[in-house]
């Protein structure tokens, strides 16, 4: 049997946020706390010389923006508990020190999987980023699993 | 750190394995500073009242070690997709392995794609993922 919900919440947006300027020192000490080596990411001088010709975000730095509110008004309850399943990311391009970001959050998608332990039900929240010329930074999926 | 090109990885290729004690005091700082400032992630006694064994590492905090584990495989490739499965939570104060290899290689696109994953020292995967690198090429 197709799982029921109202599929209209689908795609619709439910926060918008704008985040304050990227801080170079806020880019630095997101890296040191992954410890990270790479010097694209963690040496400013050696990172001019890169491809990007200055310092940029490590990978899943855009991982650490939160929209104002995490999860829809009208959330879908499909089990007594919920688990974060695991995120995906796709990366357009990179995040520098002064970039204004904003983002965009929707419900992309409801699933369910049925495993050796019963049914599994999956919500995935998608986060639109983009920078202040319009470019797509990134898009996050955040899967939450309820069971 | 080190460059690879398209050229010089072959599909079955190891990344060099990341080692490391993941301490209560990294995973705290780290979810200080992604903003994930909360008890389940910084706290034992916090944790257990959230119904978990002790404090936990934040999925994104794997997720961010494993993209670690590319970069310093290969300094040059360029992580476009990277997605990952929190398939168990992960205790702290533990040994964790991170691991991948090279799965496939694409001469168009010159991408290569990897499988990535965190164990603990008895093998069990906590965290399995998935990603696709951009790679330099000696012509460009």
């Amino acid at each position: 049997m197709a799982l029921e919900f109202d599929r209209s919440i689908l795609g619709q947006v439910f926060d918008e946020t704008d985040f304050p300027p990227v801080e170079k020192t806020d880019l630095l000490r997101f890296a040191d706390a992954l410890g990270e080596t790479n010097p694209l990411y963690t040496d400013e001088e050696a990172a001019m010389h890169g491809p990007y010709g200055g310092l940029v975000a490590a990978p899943t730095y855009v991982t650490r923006l939160r929209p104002k509110k995490m999860t829809p008004e009208h959330m879908p309850r499909f089990g007594k508990v919920g688990f974060d399943g695991g995120r995906d990311v796709e990366i357009f391009a990179p995040v520098r020190p002064g970039d204004r970001l904003k983002m965009v959050s929707t419900i992309h998608d409801i699933y369910e999987k049925t495993g050796r332990s019963g049914s599994m039900y999956f919500i995935v929240l998608r986060n639109e980023i983009t920078n202040q010329d319009g470019q797509k930074v990134a898009i996050v999926d955040h899967r939450i699993m309820q069971r | 750190m080190k460059t690879l090109y398209f050229e010089e990885v072959e599909e079955g290729d190891e990344l060099p394995p990341i080692d490391l004690l993941l301490t209560k005091d990294f995973v705290r700082t780290y979810a200080k500073t992604a903003g994930m400032d909360f008890p389940r992630f910084t706290d034992d006694e916090g944790a257990r009242q959230e119904g978990l064994p002790g404090m936990i590492a934040p999925g994104v905090l794997s997720m961010g070690l494993l993209a670690r584990l590319i970069g310093e495989w290969n300094q040059a490739a360029q992580i476009t997709r990277i997605g990952t499965t929190f398939r168990s939570p992960v205790l702290p104060d533990c040994h964790i392995h991170l691991l991948g290899f090279v799965t496939q290689k694409d001469a168009e696109q010159h991408t290569a794609e990897c499988d990535i994953w965190m164990e603990n020292d008895d093998g069990e995967r906590w965290v399995i993922g998935t990603a696709t690198v951009l790679l330099p090429t000696r012509n460009s």
